[in-house]
């Protein structure tokens, strides 16, 4: 590749020092407004500089169960986002391989699970949630978000499938191995770029969903989201300890992204080689 | 016992049948060639061996079963395949302890199986490399050497040396024949080229439009082709086909008139059509008034080091004639030459098939 020019370069930096300002701006109010005493919060121009302070933090973990409600997320994110690739990238696989006329509308028909306006849905799933017992517990919001997550995992995982040569697994099959063994050693493992931004996406999704979060669950399994969002009530909005719940809200997912990321770029260089 | 045995073997993709009830014994420890053009349904047909491709209709069977209905890793085969399908996400070594690991063998057993292998395919420096960091021709050998460390009991090649460049080609040719020698395994070798299939073989299997045309040993196929197609695809450069008549003795094409060689005299009727075949060899230059000599032009001539071939020009007729280097001719100069009759095929034109016995 040509080496960019000095101007091209200096181009370069000020478009990414752009984005960085777009997207990193939130991120920093959000920060710095939660460990701001409350009484210059609202002040303006805004105080850069401060003494910080962690009373929202111990409020929050203080006067409601909020290390409950991240734990809540955590399972109902990482439940859904397992289930989801693991169902799901078994379906991509039986569609990416099998040969039959009518495949591209059985993966349309599966598309279109996704193309429900949530809010259309919420009460069926409610009713149904309410007959099966299974309302304000985490097994609800991982079978709705499976819902959603799966139709995506099939699109993704279908694509990754289909760049892995079906010479790898018949040279499989004359080794010795079976279909399942094969799906495991050999397919799965150079789709492995496919699962990290299936499971980056199912994740993230599940992790802030909020409306079928705040509709169906209650005390029990409530989930980070809704946690947060409890604050805001019609008496009071506490800043304070929304930006302190955002802010921890935000740690876990950046995590996941970051562990996922390694296998994300080695996919990348990956499909260049071959 | 043989080792393969495909009885009216039957291929069909929907409607469409593109084997055509195969026959053929694989003996053990045979180097069996699969050759024809492209499209003659070699591939399909070793894919069925390997159990890549449903039999449609007929009995194979490997090592005296009937594996119709078998699993391809249930058969004991191993197989080369073209693009050589190396796992990209493993070591040279992992490819060949993957290649290893459903016989459930001892540790030091599949350290020593690697290590044999290696040594033989010379592949000791490169075991801890990914196929990504490999030569084409290292690559090759690495499918060959996963292959080979199962000690499989049937190997399968399918056009395992089209993706190397000539003199790569060349030398793992001749390294196939030696391991052959070496491990006297059964083979069954697809490919497309004459001139792999007469050096390794022991047996050819022509085939063409999925049926097989002629079986034989390299000798057989050469020297006694069944028909214009086997006699045209066998030896290169290809044999000269005149299409002559036999007229009161002779055998007549325009210009050109030979007797009938005598093996041929009571196989011919007057006045049918034939086909008379002249391997470029068996054109020899003459002098002038040698008897039976003919006049012809040099088209081209292309030099080749010991040898020459000239492309003639004999009354309607283009020929071939290969001559030592020192008889070369320009083109546009006239020479005498003359065809060895006793040599010459000759094959009935309206089937193709050869008139000898
Ligand atoms: N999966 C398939 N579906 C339909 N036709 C096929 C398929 N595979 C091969 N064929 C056809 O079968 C014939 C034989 O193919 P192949 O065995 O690959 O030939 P070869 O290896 O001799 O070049 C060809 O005409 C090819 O088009
Ligand atoms: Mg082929």
């Amino acid at each position: 590749m040509n080496k960019p020019s000095t101007q091209q370069t200096i181009l370069i930096y000020i478009a990414l020092t752009i984005v960085l300002i777009v997207f990193m701006t939130p991120i920093y109010l959000i920060a710095s407004s939660s460990v701001k005493p409350s009484p210059i919060m609202f002040q303006k121009p805004p105080a850069f500089l401060f003494s910080p302070t962690f009373e929202h933090y111990k409020d929050l973990f203080g006067m409601r169960p909020f290390g409950k409600f991240i734990l809540n997320s955590l399972i109902v994110a990482l439940g859904s986002t397992a289930f989801s690739l693991t169902i799901g990238s078994l379906a991509a696989y039986a569609i990416s391989r099998i040969r039959h006329k009518r495949m591209n509308d059985v993966a349309f028909w599966i598309l279109s699970m996704r193309m429900f306006p949530p809010i259309a849905v919420v009460v069926p799933y409610y009713i149904i949630f309410k007959t099966a017992g299974l309302l304000d517990t985490p097994l609800a919001l991982i079978i709705v978000y499976s819902t959603a997550n799966i139709p995506l995992t099939v699109w993704l995982m279908k694509g990754f499938f289909d760049e892995v040569p079906t010479a790898l697994e018949e040279a499989a099959a004359v080794d010795g191995y079976g279909l399942i063994e094969t799906f495991l050693r050999v397919t799965l493992p150079l789709a492995a770029p496919g699962l990290a931004v299936s499971a980056v996406f199912c994740f993230i999704f599940s992790w802030n969903e909020f409306l079928f979060a705040l509709m169906l669950t209650g005390s029990e399994a409530q989930t980070a989201t809704v946690a947060v969002m409890s604050f805001w009530s019609s008496d009071a909005v506490q800043w304070g300890r929304i930006m302190a719940g955002s802010f921890i809200i935000l740690i876990p997912g950046v995590i996941f992204v970051l562990t996922c990321q390694r296998w994300l770029v080695r996919g990348l260089t990956m499909g260049s080689v071959k | 016992m043989s080792a393969i045995i495909l009885n009216k073997v039957v291929k069909t993709y929907g409607a469409v049948q593109v084997v055509h009830g195969i026959d053929l014994e694989i003996e053990e420890g045979e180097f069996v060639v699969l050759l024809g053009p492209s499209g003659c349904g070699k591939t399909t047909t070793l894919r069925m061996v390997a159990g890549l491709e449903d039999v449609s209709g007929g009995e194979l069977s490997i090592g005296g079963k009937i594996v119709n209905d078998v699993a391809p890793k249930d058969r004991g085969v191993a197989m080369v395949f073209q693009n050589y399908a190396l796992y990209p996400h493993m070591t040279v070594r992992q490819n060949m302890e993957f290649a290893l690991r459903p016989m459930k063998l001892g540790k030091t057993e599949v350290a020593n199986r690697i290590a044999a292998t290696a040594g033989i395919l010379g592949l000791g420096d490169l075991l801890e490399r990914r196929p990504a960091q490999l030569s084409g021709g290292q690559r090759q050998r690495v499918a060959m050497g996963r292959a080979m460390v199962r000690t499989p009991e049937v190997f399968l090649f399918d056009e395992p040396l089209s993706n190397l460049d000539a003199k790569l080609r060349t030398q793992v040719r001749w390294e196939i024949g030696k391991l052959h020698q070496r491990l006297g395994t059964t083979v069954l070798y697809v490919t497309h080229d004459q001139v792999e299939a007469m050096t390794l073989a022991d047996k050819i299997v022509i085939m063409r439009d999925g049926h097989v045309e002629q079986v034989g040993t390299p000798e057989d196929v050469y020297a006694a082709p069944k028909s214009t197609f086997v006699a045209t695809f066998i030896g290169s450069p290809s044999m000269n086909m005149i299409a002559a008549r036999v007229i009161s003795g002779c055998l007549q094409a325009d210009a050109l008139s030979v007797p009938i060689p005598e093996r041929f005299a009571d196989r011919v009727s007057e006045g049918q059509a034939v086909t008379l075949g002249v391997r470029p060899i068996e054109i020899k230059r003459v002098g002038a008034d040698t008897p039976g000599a003919m006049k012809a032009r040099v088209e081209v001539t292309e030099y080749l080091g010991n040898e020459a071939l000239l492309d003639l020009r004999v009354g309607q007729h283009e020929l071939v004639a290969e001559v030592p280097a020192d008889q070369r001719a320009e083109p546009g100069e006239t020479v005498h030459v003359c065809l060895n009759t006793t040599a010459v095929h000759l094959f009935d034109t309206e089937s193709g098939l050869t008139l000898a016995e």
